[in-house]
């Protein structure tokens, strides 16, 4: 058999104890009862209960210490507490110990009826933000959300919309909607409902939506009651909204209902703020332990560099006095050009290890970005020609200077162009594009993006780019450094980097406070 | 014949660079550190020290400032593993005349000393 709730009485009195039972099992609760504070702990510690009744003054353990104990057991089970000789200061001193209310005895049935359901709202509202605030992963969000505003608002049906880029809303998650088509419908009742939501506040209701002409034509609308549409909010923008829908077979929704969901909408839209800072915090703390594992592999790798220089020297050294007396069209002399050419490879990547290693002091002085393109440009001019690649530059003018280490600058830009020129070795064209710019913080900045027209970055490769060692040249081509060089230049002069690509080249983009 | 010293902790470094400069008409000796390169320096005359920085018995900076005060007009050679390890001057008044990063090939060492050292 249903009930509402699961409540312990603790009394020792027994006809007391008989009469709150029969008054709580007609409003449709389940009661146990107990005879004194130890015997109603050890319910407790048995059973899950929603509300607990207990008089403070009884043999044995008394109200206030049980109270005490059951706290400790379940923090969120609400106590009220009766007593018939209670003076102020014992009711007070329960308060305090975390008693929900208290009773005086004798009360009427209808007092009673009050507190208990007032108990058990707050109970539910525990409950709410427990659940919500449950979790701030941001993907496990959504389905604890819409599963609480089923259970809640005892609706048939709920879905979290959530607005794309372009400001559309698409369905997130749904409960109860069993076809694309009804989920699509039901969104484009949210499309409609638009303007009431603008004006609605926190929650907006709306009732028989078959009969209302707004929604003319919509299929599916005809089995809805009432629908509670609850919009998210990101600053000003709609960033999503939860409906929560009652068919025809249910109630419509009342006060009680309304105020339940302003107070699930408020801490939704809090949670969502929560997993938003979550991630944030993640993003950061990402960017940290990347910065850590830099400095650490540019240490190891310093003295790493020092070590295997020597015997490496003795490689090449020995390999080149034994090719002086070797045959030339002998085998032997082959491989002994092929340990020679390993070598130098070795030596190659050792250098750029070492350049990434050694974190050279970073000496700011006004510099014109465009200068700076333009003189990383003189020297690989001849490349790009040789590889039929044509330049084109889109300089923003009268741009303003910005902080910075011009070789360094040069350094960023020539890998990236290298790495532009390699994206095409049929040839192609590089887009260079200087503008004034603001960052996310408002800062002034100056944007330098470097645009090929190669076959781009696949997606799940494009995160990695900037990771050490990560390269998509073949084996010999490339150190995997080069971008992590420049995304720790970057950064030490407080700019960004970032990379986009899609199917008609890459974009990298160099961002530097001015 | 024009004598030249290697110092160097590395013996394979030491026996190639010997090897390289000696069939170039070099008379090559060996030290395997600072104290053993600053003791042949003191016994005898040479043309050019080819000396390694970092040494675990004495800094090889230290091995050719006591050089070139031991031995002046002899040319100085800094052969070393790392690029920023090369102070410039290498001592306080003392200027290395060439210097080579390892890993560095025959070709290099040879060029190097003929160019110091000509016939």
């Amino acid at each position: 058999m249903s009930y509402k709730a699961n409540i312990l009485v603790v009394d020792d009195e027994e006809a007391l104890q008989e009469l709150i039972t029969a008054a709580l099992t007609r409003l449709g609760y389940r009661v146990t009862c107990a005879s004194d504070g130890a015997a109603g702990v050890e319910k407790v510690r048995a059973e899950r209960f929603d509300l607990a009744i207990m008089d403070i003054m009884m043999p044995g353990m008394d109200g206030i210490t049980a109270l005490g104990e059951i706290k400790k057991l379940d923090p969120e089970l609400e106590v009220i507490m009766a007593t018939g000789h209670g003076t102020m200061g014992t009711a007070v001193q329960s308060l305090r110990k975390g008693a929900f209310d208290y009773l005086h005895k004798p009360f009427q049935v209808s007092q009673l009826a009050a507190v208990v359901e007032r108990a058990l709202e707050k109970r539910k509202f525990n409950d709410i933000a427990r659940a919500i605030f449950s979790t701030i992963k941001p993907d496990e969000l959504p389905r604890i959300i819409i599963d609480s505003a089923m259970r809640i608002l005892k609706a048939d049906e709920a879905f979290l919309a959530v607005a794309g880029r372009d400001g559309r809303l698409a369905m997130d998650l749904a409960e109860g909607l069993d076809s694309p088509e009804m989920a699509a419908a039901r969104l484009e009742l949210c499309r409609r409902a638009g303007p009431r939501l603008a004006a609605g506040g926190a929650v907006t209701l709306i009732e028989n939506p078959a009969e209302d002409k707004v929604f003319a034509g919509i299929p599916g609308t005809e089995g809805i009651k009432a629908s509670l549409l609850l919009p998210l909010r990101d600053g000003d923008t709609l960033a999503g909204l939860i409906g929560i829908n009652r068919r025809q077979s249910g109630e419509y929704y009342g006060e009680n209902d309304l105020q339940q969901a302003r107070l699930f909408g408020s801490l939704v839209n809090l949670s969502f703020r929560n997993a938003k800072l979550y991630r944030q915090l993640q993003e950061t703390q990402g960017q940290l332990v990347q910065a850590e594992k830099m400095s650490a592999l540019g240490q190891l790798a310093g003295g790493l560099a020092h070590e295997i220089n020597n015997p490496l020297s003795g490689i090449l050294g020995l390999t080149q006095l034994v090719l002086e007396n070797t045959e030339k069209d002998s085998q032997n002399y082959k491989d002994l050009k092929d340990i020679e050419s390993s070598v130098f490879r070795c030596k190659k990547i050792i250098t750029s290890l070492l350049s990434f290693a050694r974190q050279e002091k970073t000496r700011l002085e006004p510099v014109s970005v465009n200068e700076v393109l333009e003189e990383t440009l003189t020297l690989c001019a001849r490349q790009m020609e040789l590889k039929h690649i044509k330049i084109e530059r889109a300089f923003g003018e009268a741009l303003p200077m910005v902080n910075a280490d011009f070789q360094q600058l040069m350094q960023v830009f020539l890998n990236i162009l290298t790495n532009a020129r390699d994206a095409m070795p049929d040839g192609g064209v590089i887009t260079i594009t200087t503008s004034l710019a603001r960052d996310a913080a408002g800062r002034e900045t100056v944007s330098a993006s470097v645009a090929d027209t190669g076959p781009g970055i696949p997606q799940e490769l494009l995160g990695r780019v900037f990771d050490p060692f990560f390269t998509t040249k073949p084996v010999g081509k490339g150190t995997g450094l080069g971008l992590s060089v420049c995304a720790g230049i970057v950064q030490r002069h407080n700019g960004a980097i970032r990379a986009e690509s899609g199917p008609r080249g890459s974009v990298f983009t160099v961002t530097l406070p001015v | 014949m024009k004598k030249i010293l290697i110092v160097d902790d590395e013996a394979v470094v030491r026996n190639y660079v010997r090897r390289a400069l000696a069939s170039r008409g070099f008379d090559v000796e060996e030290a395997a550190g600072g104290g053993e390169a600053l003791a042949k320096l003191a016994a005898g005359a040479y043309d050019a020290l080819i000396c390694d920085l970092k040494m675990p018995d004495m800094r090889g900076e230290e091995v050719i400032k006591k050089a070139a005060a031991l031995r002046p007009g002899m040319k100085l050679i800094v052969i070393t593993g790392s690029v920023s390890d090369v102070p410039d001057p290498v001592a306080p008044g003392v200027k290395a005349d060439g210097c080579l990063i390892k890993p560095f090939g025959i070709g290099e060492i040879r060029d190097l000393v003929a160019s110091l050292l000509p016939a």
